[in-house]
C-alpha cells in the first residue's frame, strides 16, 4: 500500500455535536478507479463526501490526496450534488463554465472545453436558456457538465440521479460511464441505490448506519457494459444485499431519525 | 444519444402557445416573430390606456374647476400656462424652471448615490457577519425610526448647500437600501456557495459570483423604495428655506404670494421626474434580471 497507487486515503472520525457519525472510517480509493458508498439513509454519505472534498474538516482525523491533505484550491475536485445546484442567473453555457472560471481558464480554451463537454452532455440546443427554462433532469445534466468540464482528477458525486425518471436515469448512468472511459478519472459515487453501485463502480463500499462503519468492501470484478439480469451481476448484488440485511438493528444500524438530513 | 428528444425543449412550446406579457419579459426576441408582435401591440395597449387614464383625469379636472371657478383652484390649462411661463420667463427672482429642477435632481442624485454606496456594502457585511449586525443593532436601529424631516434643524445648523441636502438625503435613503442588501443575503443557497468552494473558489469569487447576484433584486426593490424616500426629504428640506434654489423652494415662494398655479407646477414636476427615475430602474430590473421567471410589475 504505497501512496503512489493511491489517489485518496481517507482516515476519519467525524462528530456533529454529540453525535458520532463517522466512527473511525478507513478506505482507500486507487488512481482511476470508480468507487461506489453505498449505505441507509441518514449514514452520513453527503457529510462523508463534504469531507472528502475538503470543504468541511473532520473532527479526527485526515482525507490524503496524492499523499498530502484535500486542498479544493489545489486539487482538482468536482462534485455533483444531490440537490439543484445551477445558478439561476446564469445561462446553460455559462453555468457548465463556472467552474473552469473559477480555476483561471479563459478565451479559446474555456469555449473549446465548455463546448466539448456540452456536446457530450447533449445540450448543445439548449446553450442560451436560463435554467428556470429547462426541466430538472436538464439542470442535473448542467450539473454533471460543469463538474466534469474542469478535467477534475476526482470527481464526487451524491446520488446524482436520484431526482431522475428510471429511462433518463439509465441514459446518464451510461453517459457517466462513457465519460469516466474516455477521461480516467477517480470517482466516488455516493449512492442508496445497491443495483446501481454494483452496475457503476469497481468497488462497493457498504456503510452501516449512525455511526457509519465500513460493513462491507465488495469488488465488482465484471467488463462493462454490464447487464443487470447476468447471473454475476445477480449474485453480487445478492451479496451486498445480505451484508445490509445482516446489520442488527437492535445495534442502531437502522436509520436514524435524528438527523434525517444527512444523505 | 438523442437525450433532448424525450424533453421537448421549451422554445418550441413557446412558439406554439400565446406568450403571456409577463413571461415575454425574460427574453430578447427578434423583432419582427409572433411573440415579438404579441408583446409590442401588448406594449401599445398599456400606453394607449394610460394615455386615456390620463385625459379622462385631466377632463374631470378642467370641469371641476370650471365648476368651482375660483382662483385658489386652477385647472390643467392654467396650470399648463403657468408651467410655460416658468420655463420661458423664469420665476420672480428670474430663475427659470429647469433650474429649480436640475438644484433638486442634482441633490437627490448626490444624497442617494451615497446611500447606495454605503447600504449595499454595509447590508452586504452585517448580512454575511450577523453578529455584527446583532451587537450593534442597538445604535443602528434606532436612527431608522428618525424621519429624516426631524434632522432638518440640525442639518440647517451643522451644513449649508450641497452638503446638508446630501446628508438629509442619504438619512432618507440609506436605511431602505441597507436593509434590503441585509435581508437578501439570507436568500444565499449554502448548495451555491459549495459549489464555489468545491472548485477552489476565493471569499472573493463567492461574494462577487454568488453573494452578489442573489442579492441584487432585492437592493434594487430597495433603491426604489429608497428613491422614493430621496424626493420626500428634498422637497421637505428645500421647504425649510435658506437656498434660492429648488422646487421645494420655488413652491414655498410662491404659496407665500398664493399663486397657487405655480405650486401645483412644482408638484407635478415632481411626480413626473419620480415617475422617469422609477422607470429607469424598472428598465434597468428588466435587463439584468431576464434570468427570473417573473420580473416585478
Amino acid at each position: 500500500m504505497t501512496t503512489t497507487q493511491h489517489k485518496v486515503k481517507v482516515d476519519i472520525t467525524h462528530r456533529y455535536g454529540n453525535l458520532l457519525v463517522h466512527d473511525r472510517l478507513q478506505f482507500s480509493v486507487r488512481e482511476n478507479e470508480f468507487l461506489c458508498i453505498c449505505g441507509p439513509s441518514g449514514c452520513g454519505k453527503t457529510t462523508l463526501l463534504d469531507i472528502l472534498a475538503g470543504i468541511l474538516p473532520s473532527s479526527e482525523g485526515n482525507v490524503l490526496i496524492d499523499g498530502s491533505a484535500v486542498d479544493p484550491k489545489r486539487d482538482r475536485i468536482s462534485f455533483v450534488f444531490q440537490e439543484p445546484s445551477t445558478f439561476p442567473w446564469l445561462t446553460v453555457w455559462d453555468n457548465v463554465a463556472t467552474g473552469l472560471r473559477i480555476k483561471a481558464i479563459k478565451g479559446k480554451e474555456l469555449q473549446r472545453r465548455v463546448n466539448e463537454i456540452i456536446d457530450i452532455v447533449n445540450l448543445r440546443d439548449f446553450i442560451d436558456y436560463y435554467p428556470h427554462q429547462i426541466s430538472g433532469g436538464m439542470k442535473q445534466r448542467v450539473a454533471i457538465a460543469r463538474a466534469f468540464a474542469t478535467d477534475a482528477d476526482l470527481i464526487l458525486m451524491d446520488e446524482p440521479f436520484v431526482s431522475l425518471d428510471q429511462p433518463t436515469r439509465e441514459r446518464m448512468q451510461r453517459e457517466v460511464l462513457h465519460t469516466w472511459e474516455h477521461r480516467r478519472h477517480t470517482v466516488v459515487f455516493v449512492t442508496h441505490n445497491l443495483e446501481e453501485a454494483v452496475f457503476l463502480g469497481d468497488r462497493v463500499i457498504v456503510l452501516s448506519a449512525k455511526p457509519a462503519r465500513i460493513v462491507a468492501d465488495i469488488a465488482v470484478p465484471l467488463p462493462r457494459p454490464r447487464d443487470p439480469l447476468s447471473p454475476e451481476f445477480t449474485r453480487i448484488r445478492a451479496e451486498c444485499v445480505s451484508v445490509l440485511h445482516s446489520l442488527d438493528p437492535a445495534q442502531g444500524v437502522l436509520p436514524d431519525r435524528r438527523m434525517a438530513k444527512a444523505g | 444519444m438523442a437525450l433532448n428528444e424525450a424533453e421537448a425543449g421549451p422554445r418550441q412550446a413557446l412558439a406554439s402557445t400565446p406568450t403571456p406579457p409577463t413571461a415575454g419579459l425574460a427574453e430578447p426576441l427578434p423583432p419582427g416573430s409572433a411573440a415579438w408582435q404579441i408583446r409590442v401591440s401588448n406594449a401599445l395597449v398599456s400606453l394607449g390606456w394610460n394615455a386615456l387614464i390620463l385625459l379622462i383625469f385631466l377632463a374631470g379636472w378642467q370641469i371641476l374647476t370650471i365648476l368651482i371657478n375660483s382662483r385658489f383652484f386652477p385647472g390643467p390649462i392654467a396650470i399648463f400656462r403657468a408651467f410655460v411661463d416658468l420655463a420661458v420667463n423664469g420665476d420672480t427672482g428670474g430663475r427659470t424652471l429647469s433650474e429649480h429642477a436640475w438644484a433638486s435632481v442634482q441633490r437627490v442624485l448626490v444624497g442617494f448615490g451615497l446611500a447606495v454606496v454605503a447600504g449595499v456594502p454595509i447590508g452586504l457585511l452585517m448580512g454575511l457577519y450577523p453578529r455584527v449586525y446583532a451587537n450593534s443593532r442597538v445604535v443602528l436601529e434606532p436612527f431608522r425610526f428618525i424621519p429624516p424631516i426631524a434632522w432638518i434643524p440640525l442639518a440647517i445648523i451643522f451644513f449649508s448647500g450641497m452638503t446638508r441636502f446630501a446628508f438629509l438625503i442619504f438619512l432618507g435613503a440609506f436605511f431602505p437600501v441597507f436593509t434590503a442588501a441585509l435581508v437578501g443575503v439570507s436568500r444565499v443557497e449554502p448548495i451555491h456557495r459549495k459549489v464555489g468552494l468545491v472548485h477552489g473558489a476565493s471569499k472573493r469569487w463567492i461574494l462577487g459570483h454568488v453573494v452578489f447576484p442573489t442579492v441584487l433584486p432585492d437592493i434594487l426593490g430597495g433603491m426604489r423604495v429608497g428613491l422614493g424616500a430621496a424626493w420626500l426629504t428634498i422637497v421637505a428640506a428645500e421647504l425649510a428655506g435658506g437656498i434660492s434654489l429648488g422646487l421645494g423652494r420655488m413652491m414655498s415662494n410662491y404659496a407665500e404670494l398664493v399663486q397657487v398655479p405655480q405650486v401645483i407646477v412644482g408638484m407635478v414636476l415632481i411626480g413626473m421626474l419620480g415617475l422617469l427615475m422609477n422607470e429607469v430602474l424598472l428598465l434597468v430590473e428588466k435587463r439584468l434580471f431576464r434570468w427570473r421567471w417573473q420580473v416585478s410589475l
